[in-house]
């Protein structure tokens, strides 16, 4: 194998025959190219779909209160449900090592003023907790704490882009803004990867829109998070209990779907995964059929080579080549052209991959990338495709006889 | 050196068994400068391809220098091939894509000869054919003369016990002819055994020994006075 004369041989038919040689390594070079470029992208969705999920934490549950469906317990059907402050008690209480975090929601527009800049904005009444469940990440100043949940202050964390629209230039940390002309001290700034449509939110601590609002303990929405170590099968269990819990708390019929909403994160997950999945299978089955292709071109090739080269053989047998070292010659040949060429297309895919890679950031579609043990499979592939490719025609070429090959008729 | 007794050998035509070599007897002395001749058709390539282990009898015995050459596998044969003969054909068949000394080189190779002494051993035999200077040429650069004897010293090179030629002036001018018989007699002169198949009467004659095929078997076999082919060049 590390003799030097057969690799001058190689290196003369090579050379002697440059187009042979590139249309049969193009064949490969370009299924190794596609197959990279495909494991790449399907790499690229993953990445995409996890980004756009992993604006909130991934282990979020919410409950959302609706309309019922079906008569129950004495109600009529069409009524109305409404969490309140004693539901989050109950679930803390009743699913102590289920949840992590708990906090309520409460959502109201406001006209927001500070000085001349006015602006019309959501804004969420929330617990403390909530700046985990939602990864809020403060940019400027702090979150809602303790203090200001219990005594129900009015402060308000507010997003970047709201900062920006009131303030200007100024911090407007420690500064008064007026919510539908009741002053709220800012104590913090917020920013979100996810959309620039978050950072128009602003966030209240819960009770003081409690108390703003007519003093009640409603609640439009309860967001929590399970138990991180749970897992999928665990998880929605867990959001079944959760689910049967609070339509017997509000009396609604178990089957009713339209009652109480319980959105389970871990349940979408588990599809994207599933999805996925069945995409970087498929995109393997297809990269592989595509090499399947190229391997089947280089055998060709490399039979019209034999074929061609029938008197060449012929005069090596002649001159006292073993079959054994005719064998070796065509498939050291067809090794070496495979994996070169799979590797100039290995080489190509993963370059673009790593230039445009971080450059593409769609929704559905981030930071294209292949992985080490791609590259190394894809490699071990290539060597496997040049002795397959090469076996037979090799084979047919230690079968030359002489005789024939060097018949001048 | 060469044994043959009762060889026989037929090809499959289809349904129809064409016998080629009915019987030969033959035998060659070391030294020997032998012509086989016959009209195309007789069984004379077929019994230098069987000389050669290019091909297999179906019967008979064949001995070359003491070996009996019998029931060879692909390997073995090759093995026999390298270490006893040496080649030259009609058509030169030198590999187009190698220079002149490399393709003098080649048998070596598969004798597994070093680099070196490969390259060394080459421009000797090169040399001894008169075509030192023309050693890095591709065998498209050289005329049909030259190729012939580029293809004298590959055979030659192996150092086999016996050259088989078979219609070696048979692409060639007069002339070329004789320069290359000329060459073919001094390997000669040199104790070379050689076996030359011809059906031109004044190459055999520049031979020492005729050996006559008819129809696939021997007809004549006698000795000559060799005529010099020095004197036409």
């Amino acid at each position: 194998m590390f003799d030097r004369d057969i690799w001058q041989e190689i290196f003369h038919s090579i050379r002697n025959n440059k187009l042979r040689t590139f249309l049969t390594g193009f064949s490969v070079g370009w299924g190794i190219f596609i197959l990279v470029m495909l494991l790449g992208s399907v790499n690229g969705m993953q990445n995409g779909f996890t980004k756009q999920f992993n604006d909130d934490a991934t282990n979020t549950i919410f409950i959302r209160p609706g309309t019922t469906s079906k008569a129950y317990a004495g109600f009529e059907k069409d009524r109305r449900i409404q969490l309140k402050n004693d539901d989050i008690e109950y679930i803390q209480k009743s699913f102590e090592k289920d949840h992590e975090y708990i906090s309520g929601r409460m959502f109201r527009n406001t006209s927001a003023r500070f000085k001349s800049e006015t602006g019309s904005y959501n804004v969420q009444g929330v617990h403390p907790d909530f700046q985990v469940i939602e990864k809020t990440i403060v940019a400027n100043g702090r979150y809602i704490n303790e203090n200001d949940f219990r005594s129900g202050a009015k402060v308000a964390v507010i997003g970047r882009k709201v900062a920006e629209d009131l303030f200007k230039e100024e911090d407007p940390v420690g500064k008064f803004v007026e919510f539908n002309s009741l002053p709220f001290r800012v104590i913090g700034v917020f920013t979100d990867e996810g959309d620039d449509n978050a950072e128009r939110n602003i966030y209240a601590p819960l009770t003081t829109y409690q108390k703003i609002y007519g003093n009640t303990d409603q609640i439009d929405q309860i967001a929590l998070t399970y138990n991180p170590s749970y897992n999928l099968t665990k998880a929605l269990e867990f959001s079944g209990r959760l689910e049967t819990i609070l339509k017997r708390r509000h009396l609604i019929a178990p089957e009713d779907q339209s009652g109480i909403r319980i959105f389970n994160y871990a349940e979408a997950f588990s599809d994207i995964s599933t999805f996925t999945g069945g995409l970087s299978f498929m995109s393997v089955v297809v990269g592989i059929l595509i090499l399947i292709a190229g391997i089947v071109g280089i055998g060709n090739i490399m039979v019209f080579i034999i074929k061609e080269r029938t008197k060449e053989i012929g005069i090596r047998k002649a001159l006292g080549a073993k079959p054994s070292q005719i064998i070796k010659l065509v498939l050291l040949e067809s090794v070496f052209i495979t994996a070169l060429s799979g590797f100039v297309g290995l080489l190509f895919a993963t370059g673009l991959l790593a230039l445009i890679g971080p450059n593409m950031d769609f929704p559905a579609f981030s930071n294209p990338t292949v992985s080490f043990s791609t590259v190394v499979i894809a490699t071990v592939i290539l060597v496997g495709a040049g002795l397959v490719a090469g076996f037979i025609p090799a084979l047919k070429a230690s079968r030359v006889k002489p005789i024939v090959a060097l018949s001048d008729k | 050196m060469i044994e043959i007794k009762n060889l026989h050998k037929s090809y499959k035509m289809g349904s129809n068994s064409l016998h080629v070599l009915k019987g030969i007897d033959f035998s060659v002395e070391e030294g020997e400068l032998v012509a086989i001749m016959g009209s195309s058709g007789s069984g004379k390539s077929t019994l230098l391809n069987i000389l050669g282990m290019l091909d297999a009898a179906d019967s008979g015995e064949y001995v070359l220098d003491g070996v009996p050459i019998k029931d060879l596998n692909e390997t073995k044969a090759a093995q026999y091939r390298n270490k006893f003969l040496g080649f030259v054909f009609q058509s030169f068949n030198l590999i187009n894509y190698k220079s002149a000394m490399e393709n003098v080189a080649l048998p070596l190779y598969y004798q597994r000869v070093g680099r070196k002494e490969r390259q060394d051993k080459a421009l000797k035999y090169l040399d001894q054919v008169g075509l030192k200077e023309w050693a890095t040429h591709l065998p498209s650069e050289l005329s049909g003369g030259q190729k012939q004897r580029v293809a004298i010293a590959r055979a030659m090179a192996a150092e086999p016990k016996v050259l088989l030629a078979d219609e070696p002036t048979g692409a060639l001018d007069s002339k070329t002819s004789y320069e290359v018989m000329d060459l073919i007699q001094k390997i000669n002169d040199d104790g070379n055994t050689i076996l030359v198949v011809t059906h031109e009467e004044d190459i055999a004659h520049m031979c020492k020994r005729i050996v006559h095929l008819k129809d696939g078997v021997i007809v004549e076999d006698k000795k000559v006075k060799q005529v010099r082919a020095q004197q036409y060049v």
